[in-house]
């Protein structure tokens, strides 16, 4: 009884609840909605209707090629061989070399056009997915793990590949089978056509029976293999640290874990999907039996003759098999529908409101202000990171953010390049709501050193150009040379041509920051942001870049992070932040003169 | 067909894989006599319009498909545990080879292409075996079997049948060996695919900060076209197969007839054998879709099993350990060595270390300073053996760190990276990380002295405040704290931090300093500022790999020029421009 219950250890996945429910009330309505799923795959699959039909119509002429084979050549042994009669026969052979050969050639082009819509579907969900992912606001992206949206955009859309490679011609020409065989059997005997109908109901049940739960199933499955997916990319990112803390047991536990609770799933929805066929075969079996029977006794009572009955049960087998093969097909199409289902509830996310009504093309002056502007990440509840912040700077100003970590500083930088929307309070530029901007127009205007400092897998020259596409290589190697960075690029194996790469150990944290200093140098903004843009850089070469910065900075609107004391010094206005507030704002002589939290500041760190 | 290595993780489930293989056999035989049976039905029963009969081989039908059936579903139960449970070791096994990787081979292997080894081939395999156990003899028997019949049948007409065989099998042979290098390929552009999604989720607020949308995608799309261009590639010339032997064969069952008609006419052979050789020909092109379909997912699976081989087969490139490690030397460090350590990163040419020779004692606190890519993180690196110097040794007592055990070694360094690279999870669990049988005092005793006990306790969830993926959600000075406290729970007798101050605020970095005072660790501090070195008993100097200077404060500010020009660079001035 346990092995029923628990085969092989396998605790069961699905509870009686889940399966009472109906699926759509678990999640919204429209991403849990198996049809809507195929209704958007095949908006997709639609584009491409002409090549679509050309395809059907292969299927069509291959169907009736692979009738038409046996027909004739049963036609040639009752006329020619049994007759004795060579005759006509090499023509009739001629004729059927003919058709083998059309049957081979359709078959080889639908297939090969249907490889290619499938390419071009997948190909279309794959860049949708991931240009829509590009469009969601930051705040999406702190809540998810990397590993997990990867596996959205490979391992789940692969499940619809395989469908559309294979299920989509089997399905139509099962059905075109399926139709043929009726129209064929109601014209022999009406009411045996009903008796072999008879199961239908019974396919559907168990059909239904088995579906509601493969398709919870493969919906966990795929759910368990995308949480396996960002288990393995953050482990894997993170190796050092597993290495360096003798990690990699526990590590590996979880991945068992994991790698546990997807064997499990799959298990079931492997088992269940098993089922479909063998269900099919047993209930052919047993139509064919009512069909023999029934069959039998109206023979019997001489209400239908013997040849159609035999025709008849040999047409009841036909009749089942498309059946069963469309049955077979209802398992990859769901686990295609689970995958899709993940897929399109990443489409379905809202991306970053962009109703801006002012120009594309409008220029920014630079002035920034902030007022009244309170804010929190979704991520933490209650806790505001910035509370009641006001300031206004000037165009050409450089404003200078200190305070302890944590004070809200960089929140400040994320909020003027909006990354993210405010709560309370209003972000002006000239005046004008950033909410009225178009994002292109704001950030095309603004250059920003980030905290961690990324690089793409591409040259130097191409990471650099980051900052502004249209960038030449000699103003590339100008901007590389006021950060301070041409120097070491000239050491790499292929200077400017070197390929770096995201994970690569070819150059140093600091040399990162070089690089995107750099960028923002060739960016040539109207506001420039500096998250701690120099901190893994040692103060020699600092200083070196010191004076381009300065450079940078002059006739810009420029917000800069810094401890150094150096760079707030040369601020035409200091604000200090403290547990998310504006606690003081000037000029460093008219704070020192306050002798206010910044004097102390200095104070307390031995400087004053 | 498949790799062996691959293969021998169906060993453990041999047992259940056999016990489907019957029930797969079963299946298939009740699947035979019943056309026979079914014969007799018609033939004794409807012919004879007698009921009985009819009656009786229906119970008996009856009762053989409801074996099938239970066999089926049985069969259902062992294939799927067959087949999940193989992927699960699959996946272990490449899982636990993966994490004894040494660091120099990570380099060899993008995170994206484990990634896509770990899942996505796996489920190839794991598809094929699940077909296999369930279907896979079917087609192969049913040939087997009609030609065998055909044989008995009329020897002559059925070798008229197998004339295409040898042509088959050649083509059979070139379309698998090409099937199997595309879909290694497919695989490889998979990786692709996974490793700019990778890119660009790490790196979205720099996407968005540049308005770089319309260039990903385009570099996304060239990927996924590549992706796209590829799997078409591999899939049609797989597509090939199931026309070409369909041909193949209904031409040879054209010779068969041709020629069998001629018999016929010479009255060497009757219609009847004629028309049952005809009826064996076509239930084996019957079979031919199925055919085409197990080749190609073999030619897939097989290229996946390749693939996940290239990891399970590495030997030379692992963490290994020496026989008679002399772990002893652990329990007490007394001094920590470099002799004349070189460095060169694996498959490059610059020399990142040159010649580095120092020694530092129990307890002392050791700044290294240097520019920007003078090997600063690369000689840390080192210590915990991430690396293995390209010449020369470090020594723990006099002892070359390379005769001491790994995870013994490591467990007593205390190492903060340079990025924080913290996980997913809650900031308890992050902290813990390092030591997971940490009690609570013991975490928070280790946030006080990071100096970020306030700032959890401020936050409305403290400890169980979830940080999301590399700490998104934190500051960077948060980060590295928390970075900071989780090897400060280890309290081991090495400490390395590798510049990991660098976003902390003044008051809040020299708080931390003064804690650190009392630790009795011995220190190894990479750092840019000349206030954090002063407190330190040494400082090393490096220059493009080469130690120029090695010595307290006070003795480098009068002798080292370059030193000078460091403290220079950061007096600090008070006033206006």
């Amino acid at each position: 009884m346990n092995f029923i219950r628990k085969p092989f250890g396998y605790e069961p996945v699905l509870t009686k609840e889940d399966l009472k429910r109906p699926s759509s009330k678990k999640k919204g309505p429209r991403a849990s909605d198996w049809k809507n799923t195929l209704r958007r795959i095949w908006k997709i699959v639609d584009e491409q209707r002409a090549l679509l039909i050309i395809v059907l119509l292969l299927v069509v002429i291959s169907s009736g090629m692979s009738l038409l084979g046996p027909y004739l050549i049963g036609y040639m042994i009752d006329e020619y061989v049994v007759m004795g009669n060579f005759e006509g026969m090499f023509s009739l052979i001629l004729a059927l070399i003919f058709i083998y050969l059309i049957l081979a050639l359709s078959l080889f082009f639908q297939n090969y056009w249907m490889i290619g819509i499938a390419g071009q579907v997948i190909y279309r969900m794959r860049t949708d997915v991931f240009n829509h992912l590009l469009k969601l606001p930051v705040s999406f992206f702190d809540k998810r793990q990397h590993g997990e949206l990867m596996s959205r955009a490979t391992n789940d859309i692969e499940t619809v590949s395989s469908t559309l490679n294979s299920s989509f011609i089997q399905v139509f020409s099962s059905v075109l089978t399926l139709i043929g065989t009726i129209i064929v059997m109601v014209s022999l005997s009406p009411l045996l056509t009903l008796l072999t109908m008879i199961i239908i109901p019974l396919m559907f049940t168990a059909t239904r029976w088995i579906t509601k739960r493969t398709s919870k199933l493969f919906k966990e499955q795929q759910a368990a293999l995308g949480a396996l997916n960002g288990m393995i990319e953050e482990t894997i990112s993170g190796q050092r640290i597993v290495k360096a803390f003798s990690q990699e047991e526990n590590v590996k536990s979880e991945f068992r874990e994991k790698s546990a609770n997807l064997r499990r799933t799959g298990f079931w929805a492997l088992t269940y999907s098993g089922y479909i066929p063998k269900v099919m075969n047993f209930l052919n079996n047993i139509s064919f039996a009512i069909v023999a029977g029934i069959g039998g006794l109206l023979a019997y009572k001489g209400l239908a003759s013997i040849g159609t009955i035999i025709i008849f049960t040999e047409y009841s087998r036909q009749f089942t098999r498309p059946l069963n093969d469309l049955a077979n097909q209802m398992n990859t199409v769901l686990s295609a529908i689970a995958g899709a289902e993940r897929v399109f509830s990443i489409m379905d996310e809202p991306v970053e409101e962009d109703n801006g009504r002012v120009k594309e093309t409008h220029k920014l002056l630079g002035e920034v202000e902030f007022r009244n502007v309170s804010f929190k990440y979704e991520l933490e509840e209650q806790a505001y990171t910035l509370k009641d912040v006001s300031f206004h700077v000037l165009p050409g100003q450089t404003a200078a953010l200190v305070g302890a970590t944590g004070a809200g500083k960089t929140t400040i930088m994320q909020l003027i390049s909006r990354f993210y929307d405010v709560q309370h309070g209003e972000i002006l530029f000239d005046g004008l709501n950033v909410r009225d901007l178009k994002r292109k127009t704001l950030r095309s205007q603004i250059a920003f050193v980030l905290q961690d400092s990324f690089l793409f897998e591409s040259s130097v020259y191409e990471n650099i150009r980051y900052g502004r596409l249209n960038a030449t290589n000699e103003e590339i190697e100008e901007a590389a040379k006021k950060a301070n960075a041409h120097s070491f690029i000239m050491k790499l194996p292929n200077g400017y041509n070197t390929i770096l790469t995201s994970d690569g150990s070819e150059l140093s944290q600091g040399q990162k920051q070089l690089l995107s200093i750099a960028r923002a140098f060739v960016a040539d903004p109207v506001i420039l942001l500096l998250d701690e843009a120099t901190s893994s850089i040692d103060t020699v070469t600092e200083e070196k870049i010191q004076q381009a910065l300065d450079a940078l900075m002059e006739g810009r609107t420029s917000f800069v992070i810094a401890h150094r004391l150096n760079t707030v010094r040369n601020a035409d206005v200091v604000f200090v932040m403290k547990e998310g507030k504006l606690v003081e704002a000037g000029t460093q002589r008219q704070l020192l003169e306050q002798d206010g939290i910044y004097a102390n500041m200095l104070k307390q760190s031995g400087i004053l | 067909m498949f790799v062996k290595t691959i293969f021998s993780y169906i060993k453990p489930y041999k047992w259940p894989a056999i016990v489907a293989l019957c029930l797969m056999l079963i299946e298939l035989s009740v699947e035979l006599v019943q056309p026979i049976i079914i014969a007799k039905i018609i033939d004794d029963g409807i012919v004879m319009k007698n009921l009985e009969t009819i009656g009786y081989w229906g119970i008996i039908l009856a009762g053989l498909a409801f074996i099938a059936f239970l066999s089926g579903i049985v069969n259902s139960y062992f294939s799927s545990h067959v087949a999940q449970s193989f992927s699960f070791d699959i996946r272990n096994a490449l899982f636990s080879k993966i994490q004894s990787f040494s660091m120099a081979t990570y380099l060899r292997f993008p995170t994206s292409g484990l990634i896509t080894r770990l899942t996505s081939d796996v489920q190839q395999v794991q598809t094929v075996l699940f077909m296999s156990l369930r279907i896979m003899l079917r087609a192969p028997l049913s040939a087997v079997g009609s030609i065998i019949m055909a044989f008995i049948v009329n020897p002559t007409m059925a070798l008229f049948l197998m004339i295409g065989t040898p042509i088959l099998v050649i083509f059979l042979y070139v379309i698998v060996k090409k099937g199997v290098r595309f879909f290694a390929q497919v695989q490889r552009k998979l990786d692709r695919v996974n490793r700019v999604l990778q890119e660009n989720l790490q790196a979205i607020r720099l996407v968005k900060a540049y308005m770089r949308n319309n260039y990903e995608e385009k570099r996304f799309e060239e990927t996924a076209d590549q992706l796209k261009i590829n799997t078409m590639k591999a899939l049609r010339v797989m597509e090939l197969i199931m026309p070409i032997l369909l041909f193949i064969m209904n031409m040879s069952l054209l010779a068969a007839l041709w020629f069998g008609s001629v018999e016929v006419g010479n009255g060497n052979a009757n219609v009847g054998e004629l028309v049952a050789v005809v009826n064996y020909a076509m239930r084996i092109t019957g079979s031919f879709s199925m055919f085409a379909f197990i080749i190609n997912s073999f030619s897939r699976a097989k290229a996946s099993a390749e693939r996940m081989e290239e990891i399970l087969i590495i030997e030379k490139d692992i963490e290994t350990e020496l026989a008679n490690s002399q772990n002893s030397v652990l329990s007490k460090i007394r001094s920590i060595r470099f002799d004349h350590v070189t460095f060169i990163y694996p498959n490059t040419e610059k020399l990142v270390l040159d010649d580095v020779s120092f020694t530092i004692h129990c307890g002392e606190k050791i700044g290294i300073m240097g520019a920007t890519g003078s090997g600063k993180s690369t000689l840390l690196n080192l210590i915990p053996r991430f690396y293995e110097p390209t010449s020369g040794a470090i020594d723990i007592n006099d002892c070359n760190i390379k005769e001491l055990e790994l995870k013994e070694l490591r467990a007593v360094i205390g190492f903060v990276p340079q990025q924080s690279m913290l996980f997913t999870g809650s900031i308890y669990n992050n902290i813990s990380w390092g030591k997971r049988d940490a009690l609570a005092g013991e975490v928070k005793d280790a946030s006080t002295k990071a100096q970020i006990l306030e700032t959890i306790e401020n936050f409305p969830n403290q400890f169980d405040t979830r940080v999301g993926q590399k700490g998104v959600n934190l500051s960077g000075g948060q980060k590295q704290r928390l970075s900071v406290a989780r090897a400060l729970i280890r309290k081991a007798q090495v400490l390395i931090l590798d510049d990991s101050t660098s976003a902390l605020d003044v008051k809040t970095e020299s708080a931390f300093w003064e804690a650190m005072k009392n630790e009795s660790a011995t220190m190894l501090v990479v750092t840019q500022k000349i206030r954090t070195a002063k407190g330190m008993d040494k400082i090393l100097l490096l220059d493009e790999g080469r130690v120029i200077a090695f010595g307290p404060h006070q003795e480098l500010l009068e002798t080292n020029e370059q030193y000078k020009r460091i403290v220079l660079s950061q007096q600090e001035q008070v006033g206006e421009k």
